[in-house]
């Protein structure tokens, strides 16, 4: 477990205009651990990630992962490098990019294109991402993430991984989750995802409650 | 017309400067076209007409060589406009109000200077068959930049252009990258309308960049389809204007656009 990545996030506010919706939200994850957030739609899960990895601006408070407390492009370059992203919109892309383009943009692509095939999209190396279901994408950019992992990324942020799979697909992708020795921190509304994470946190209206697994 | 009619024709040296530069232009502009669509800017290139309009009227004013710093303020807006790339509602809005600022400014400067507006849009509004040597010249060294943004930045662009949170995530350098794009392609369409004419701007840049979007199944397929239909466009293009003895400017976007039409059809089929 040595990549696994410590997460600090103290009275964080994230706002959409002048509407919070990350609400005063402190949180502390330890290297290695698995932690679900739950909730409602719009209740600040996925603002919370996006934040996380600079893609979201931070109204007040701080996230610190690794002990770094971003405040450089430079040290945001240096975050997203030492997380790996599974995203829950699929990419705006309308522009076309192949999947082994999508897989060598890991930072370890020959592992992402080995994970692929694993997941059953390998042979899709040379479609374009649009031509692709919701559920094949969502194995590609598992295999990114997971590739991106063996690269040194000590952080899974995982946004409703399992959310365009059929339930076999969800208790595979699960099992693969679960079975990463980093520390993941997963927006889900599937209890078996859920299920395989040591602890859960419930959002509701931008405020954070840690709930009993 | 008769062969030996074309042949004479052929021979003429402003006939053969601009088929060089139709084919340098051809081949290289494209690839702009295709970070255009890409970034879904297309109205960049009436902005930075009227940029450069501007540009040519303060060049007149402080008695500078008005193309250069046409071209100089059309890299300066575009590198300013970079950083607003990142907004959810993208360049579109602010392209329209550095155009309509650029021509209000563009004609107090010609107004303050003394000069007629006619001599500066003349400056502007060059033509394929007027190009000189030392417009050739530039047109290579603007095509060469493109050609190695393009081969460095190639996987860096991909991703970019599908999903600018996904190339950040990706640890690449977004904002710089926007910024060297916002630039090579302010300037190549500064050079564009000053060395070809504002018509054939479309015929080089964005039309092939249409069609090749139709065609292309990832950045490297588009960029070689843009390309491939850039050089045979408008050669063509000219050849008709040749053979017709019509304008060129007009023949060639009719003839890029008729093949841009054409991809149409064969998607939808």
């Amino acid at each position: 477990m040595t990549n696994a990545t410590a997460l600090h996030i103290s009275n964080l506010v994230c706002r959409f205009g002048s509407t919070p919706v990350v609400d005063d939200v402190s949180l502390a994850i330890a290297p290695g651990e698995h932690v679900a957030i739950v909730g409602s739609n719009g209740s600040g899960k996925t603002t919370l990630l996006r934040a996380i990895l600079g893609l979201h601006p931070i109204y007040a408070g701080q996230i610190v992962v690794d002990h770094v407390h971003a405040q450089s492009a430079a040290d945001w370059r240096q975050r997203q490098q030492r997380i790996a992203w599974m995203p829950q919109r699929q990419a705006s892309g309308q522009f076309p990019l192949l999947v082994h383009e999508l897989l060598a943009s890991s930072r370890n692509p020959t592992v992402a294109h080995d994970i692929a095939s694993q997941l059953e999209v390998g042979m899709l190396a040379d479609r374009p991402l649009h031509a692709l279901s919701g559920g094949q994408l969502q194995r590609v950019f598992l295999a990114r993430a997971l590739g991106s992992i063996a690269g040194g990324a000590g952080l899974l942020l995982a946004d409703e991984p399992t959310a365009a799979l059929d339930f076999g697909g969800q208790a595979a992708v699960a099992t693969v989750i679960a079975a990463q020795q980093v520390t993941v921190l997963v927006v889900t509304h599937d209890r078996t995802m859920a299920s395989h994470c040591g602890r859960v946190i419930e959002m509701a209206n931008g405020r954070a409650r840690e709930v009993t697994p | 017309m008769n062969l030996d009619t074309l042949v004479g024709l052929l021979q003429l040296i402003p006939v053969q400067r601009a088929i060089i530069a139709l084919a340098i232009a051809g081949g290289a502009f494209p690839i702009v076209g295709v970070w255009i669509i890409g970034l879904n800017i297309v109205p960049v290139r009436f902005a930075m007409m009227h940029v450069a309009l501007l540009g040519i009227a303060l060049g007149m004013l402080i008695q500078l060589e008005p193309t250069l710093v046409g071209l100089l303020l059309c890299g300066v807006t575009g590198v300013l406009l970079a950083p607003l790339a990142k907004r959810p509602a993208g360049l579109s809005g602010p392209m329209g109000l550095v155009m309509t600022m650029a021509i209000a400014a563009a004609l107090l400067v010609l107004s303050l200077s003394g000069v007629n507006a006619n001599g500066a849009f003349e400056l502007l509004w060059g033509s394929i068959l007027a190009t000189r040597t030392i417009d050739v010249v530039i047109l290579g060294i603007v095509a060469t930049i493109i050609i190695v943004v393009y081969v460095v930045k190639k996987r860096d662009l991909a991703l970019l252009l599908y999903d600018r949170e996904v190339a950040l995530c990706s640890g690449i350098a977004v904002e710089q990258l926007t910024m060297l794009l916002m630039f090579v392609i302010a300037v190549a369409i500064g050079a564009a309308v000053h060395l070809t004419g504002a018509l054939l701007v479309d015929s080089v840049t964005i039309l092939p960049a249409i069609a090749a979007r139709n065609l292309g199944r990832s950045l490297q397929h588009m960029v070689w389809w843009a390309v491939g239909i850039g050089i045979v466009g408008n050669l063509l293009g000219f050849g008709l204007t040749l053979v017709l003895n019509q304008p060129p400017g007009p023949l060639l976007v009719i003839t890029v656009g008729l093949i841009t039409l054409a991809t149409f059809l064969r998607k939808r089929a």
